[in-house]
């Protein structure tokens, strides 16, 4: 084996408050595709970012093809053949794809009509078919990761850096991209693939490295292992599943929250949803599987209150609720665990308490004569802190000093008890480390048996088949039918999920 | 605990190394500037005026920093001070030319403060709803606002409230009777300045212990996740605005019956955007305002004595150049404090993780 084509040698970086990578060093080779594989969090993305000159690192050395180099931005990194394709896509949506796959490689006039024809006889050569005159915006996620890929070969990218490309894909465009990667390091060329899902690792790569908490705990070729293997070494730990108590189907409870051909369209005239109906009783978690943007947000929004419907109308314990304010929604019992809780659930710059406090600055029983019950407030906050074992010190400490999975435990203490009735989860457990995944799923099963009625998003499949009583599947703002749970493979779920409409049972 | 000494620290460093370099300007003038300086404090202090005259300065700069703290605390700026604490004059001087001699002093002033205050407030109050209904960029609505509030100011100035004599546009002046009452005999030092340190008082008690400031910070610090606590981001624009611009119109209290007992012309022409930067200086901090604000009245009158030196001839507005130098580096000591901070942190980090 000749000289590596990257080498990474003892990298250390360190963030304000966490240590993100410690000591790593991984080497890629010619025409080998590397898999780090690695939980949420575990300092995948930051070492190849690192890589690819986003971040700058505190110790160590990057090698490529056997000279040490310094790469100080993504600029340096493409010169060397280095071309990062990011979870979030950089493209701009109102270019076409060949504007946004030149755009900054050229300069002065541009003759566009001769770049598209190059264009299309690289995506001919690895068999993407791309419109290259039409705004990208328009076009499917996969289309745009394509588009991506397009911008690195264009650059003649010799490795490949990917993170966790499938995430957005169907499991059919997960399968066209897997060809692809095979076929691009066949010419020669390295691909790293950031991911943490074992299935895809055991497809494509040839080499495993595994990360755990910004170390590297394993290398190992993928002939040599297999999947349970690797989630031990991912974890560190084994993970018992939450056992769920065999669904006392029938006996479902009083209706808590029913959808009542809700659409919902945007100023401009974009529809997000499309005329969708559900009932969740009582004792029941009902589930929303779907690619993450096909809607789910949008209806916890409207169940939170953010955005109102355009057109039908939701009902909470029988009551229309479509204009309530968002205030009294709280107070009525309806919890809501958002998916982005930097943005929507805490505020980082202030105590534990104080975030606490934030869906409770109406409530008589923190609040009195406009005063804030300071000592009740931070006895009840130490109280969630035990209760969820939350690793924080008290009250007093910031939220954003908090790991990410403590954050969200906090939240979901807090959402738990201002949801007496109904709690609304988007992807609870998106990019937190086992541990707290477990006592979130083991915190929502707990609410299941106090009969609230539970409202789980979720685009892991796995999260959605071990909670769910019943799943809807969502693809484009609307709903491809509602299963009970078990009545569904993984397969057909996936064709539904891109939007392959199977028998349609048009449920309730 | 270590936190709130650091910034002490650094604050007070900062505002030591900038009049440093400030002496070191006084070179330029051919002027010793530990001479100088030796001369200007021990006129200051020996003198009791002086030091009350310092006090009488700070206090108008106490409001229209809080102005400006109160909002800053909601992500909001209110550039605009000025502008309210002109209305606030207006009403301040009107109330008390009207009711002078008919009611008593005490009922008066009292008046007087409401009526600052609900002045000030109003044209706050349009700032903010401008911003809630149309999402109008506060920054430029309340910048603007003070053009149009001074030119109103000279409007009255011209016609009704102008003084009997119809000479200068000014007012008459107010009787004695509607003065503040002084509260430290020997120099002009009035009630205003414990109105002030009260309201500062105030507004770290409503930001920090009550439910309205807990939701004007989340707001501030976080919009989003304050709607979904059932917060609306409007109503708290329009309320922070209000209360904002009722501390700034509070100013013209202190002004009209604390200090010049008349409304004149380019009255006070620069508190706003002094206020501005003691907010800044103070870091939002209520209290802080409080002694930022006394530390800009002190460098006013270092300025004014300075130019009286006899035989030196040194501007007086080299004092505005010694407040440029001392705002600027205690911003810059926030960069390097922030930045400081971040290092040792990161540095605890690698021990302990190595």
């Amino acid at each position: 084996m000749g000289t590596p084509a990257v080498e990474l040698q003892h990298v250390t970086k360190c963030f304000a408050k966490v240590v993100a990578n410690r000591d790593v060093s991984l080497t890629v080779n010619t025409g080998e595709v590397v898999a780090l594989l690695g939980e949420n969090g575990a300092g995948k993305s930051t070492i190849m970012k690192i890589l690819y000159g986003l971040y700058g690192m505190d110790e160590g050395t990057i090698l490529i093809n056997g000279q040490p180099v310094q790469i100080k931005s993504p600029a340096d990194a493409m010169s060397r053949g280095i071309a990062m394709i990011q979870q979030h896509f950089s493209l701009v949506p109102t270019h076409t794809a060949a504007e946004n796959i030149i755009l900054g490689n050229v300069h002065g006039y541009i003759p566009i009509k001769k770049y598209e024809a190059k264009l299309r006889q690289i995506a001919q050569d690895y068999g993407f078919d791309v419109p290259m005159d039409r705004p990208v915006g328009q076009l499917a996620v996969g289309q745009q990761q394509k588009i991506e890929i397009l911008k690195a070969l264009y650059i003649n990218t010799s490795i490949l850096i990917m993170d966790e490309p499938t995430a957005v894909l169907t499991p059919q465009e997960s399968d066209s991209l897997m060809r692809f990667i095979k076929s691009f390091t066949a010419k020669g060329n390295s691909v790293v693939f950031i991911t943490h899902k074992m299935k895809e690792v055991m497809e494509v790569a040839d080499r495993i490295v595994v990360m755990r908490s910004g170390a590297v705990v394993a290398e190992v070729r993928r002939d040599e292992t297999d999947e349970h293997a690797l989630a031990h070494m991912m974890i560190g730990q084994d993970i018992v599943p939450p056992v769920r108590a065999a669904a006392a189907e029938e006996e479902a409870g009083q209706e808590v929250l029913r959808f009542d051909h809700v659409s919902l369209r945007e100023k401009g005239g974009t529809e997000l949803l499309r005329d969708v109906s559900f009932t969740i009783r009582a004792g029941e978690i009902f589930g929303i599987a779907g690619v993450s943007g096909n809607g789910q947000d949008d209806i916890c929004d409207v169940i939170s209150g953010v955005k109102q419907p355009t057109e039908g109308a939701l009902y909470f314990c029988g009551e229309e609720i479509s204009r309530v304010s968002i205030r009294q929604r709280n107070a009525a019992g309806i919890g809501y665990v958002p998916v982005d809780r930097y943005r929507d659930a805490m505020v980082m710059d202030m105590d534990l308490a104080e975030n606490i406090l934030l869906k409770g600055c109406f409530d008589k029983k923190w609040v009195s004569r406009g005063f804030i019950r300071r000592r009740e407030l931070n006895r009840y906050t130490d109280e969630i802190i035990a209760k969820h074992r939350v690793k924080a010190t008290g009250w007093s400490d910031l939220a954003g000093g908090l790991s990410g999975g403590n954050q969200q435990k906090l939240v979901l203490g807090r959402e738990v008890d201002v949801g007496k009735r109904l709690l609304v989860f988007n992807q609870p457990t998106r990019g937190l480390d086992m541990g707290a995944v477990d006592r979130i799923h083991h915190v929502i099963l707990e609410e299941k048996e106090k009969k609230k009625a539970v409202l789980l998003v979720s685009t892991e499949l796995t999260e959605i088949f071990e909670m769910c009583d019943r799943i809807a599947v969502m693809h484009s703002g609307r709903f491809m039918g509602i299963y009970r749970s078990g009545e569904l493979t993984t397969a057909q779920i996936g064709l539904l999920m891109a939007g392959v409409s199977g028998e349609k049972e048009a449920a309730q | 605990m270590r936190k709130k000494v650091n910034v002490l620290l650094y604050n007070t460093g900062a505002v030591a190394v900038g009049l440093l370099i400030s002496a070191c300007l006084l070179l330029f003038m051919d002027v010793n500037p530990a001479e100088v300086c030796a001369q200007t404090l021990s006129k200051i202090v020996t003198d009791k005026y002086n030091l009350g005259e310092v006090l009488v300065k700070a206090t108008p700069l106490i409001f229209t920093s809080l102005a400006f703290a109160f909002t800053y605390k909601a992500n909001l700026f209110n550039i605009g001070a000025q502008g309210q604490f002109l209305m606030g004059s207006i009403v301040a001087v009107s109330l008390s030319l009207a009711l002078q001699d008919t009611v008593p002093t005490a009922l008066l002033l009292l008046l007087v403060l409401v009526g600052s205050f609900a002045a000030g407030a109003a044209v706050g109050g349009l700032i903010g709803a401008a911003k809630a209904k149309f999402s109008a960029n506060e920054f430029l609505v309340s910048m603007m606002s003070t053009y149009v509030v001074t030119n109103f100011m000279d409007y009255l100035l011209r016609t009704s409230l102008q003084e009997t004599k119809a000479e200068y546009m000014q007012t008459d002046a107010i009787s004695a009777g509607a003065y503040l009452p002084n509260i430290l005999p020997g120099t002009r030092v009035h009630l205003g300045f414990l109105l002030a340190v009260a309201a500062a008082v105030l507004v770290w008690v409503l930001l920090s212990k009550t439910s309205l400031g807990f939701q004007i910070r989340a707001v501030g610090r976080n919009p989003f996740s304050a709607e979904l606590g059932g917060i609306r981001a409007s109503r708290i624009y329009i309320i922070a605005f209000l209360i904002s611009g009722g501390l700034a119109g509070l100013a013209g209290l202190t002004e009209i019956n604390g200090v010049q007992h008349m409304l004149l012309r380019d009255f006070n022409a620069s508190i706003g955007s002094y206020g501005i930067g003691i907010a800044i200086l103070a870091n939002g901090n209520p209290i802080g305002c409080i002694f930022a604000s006394i530390l800009f009245g002190f460098l006013n009158i270092m300025g004014t004595t300075m130019g009286r030196l006899p035989g030196l001839s040194i501007p007086a507005s080299i004092i505005e150049l010694i407040e440029g130098i001392v705002m600027i580096c205690v911003i810059i000591s926030y960069a390097l404090r922030g930045y400081m901070e971040n290092r040792s942190e990161k540095q605890r980090m690698r021990k302990a993780g190595v």
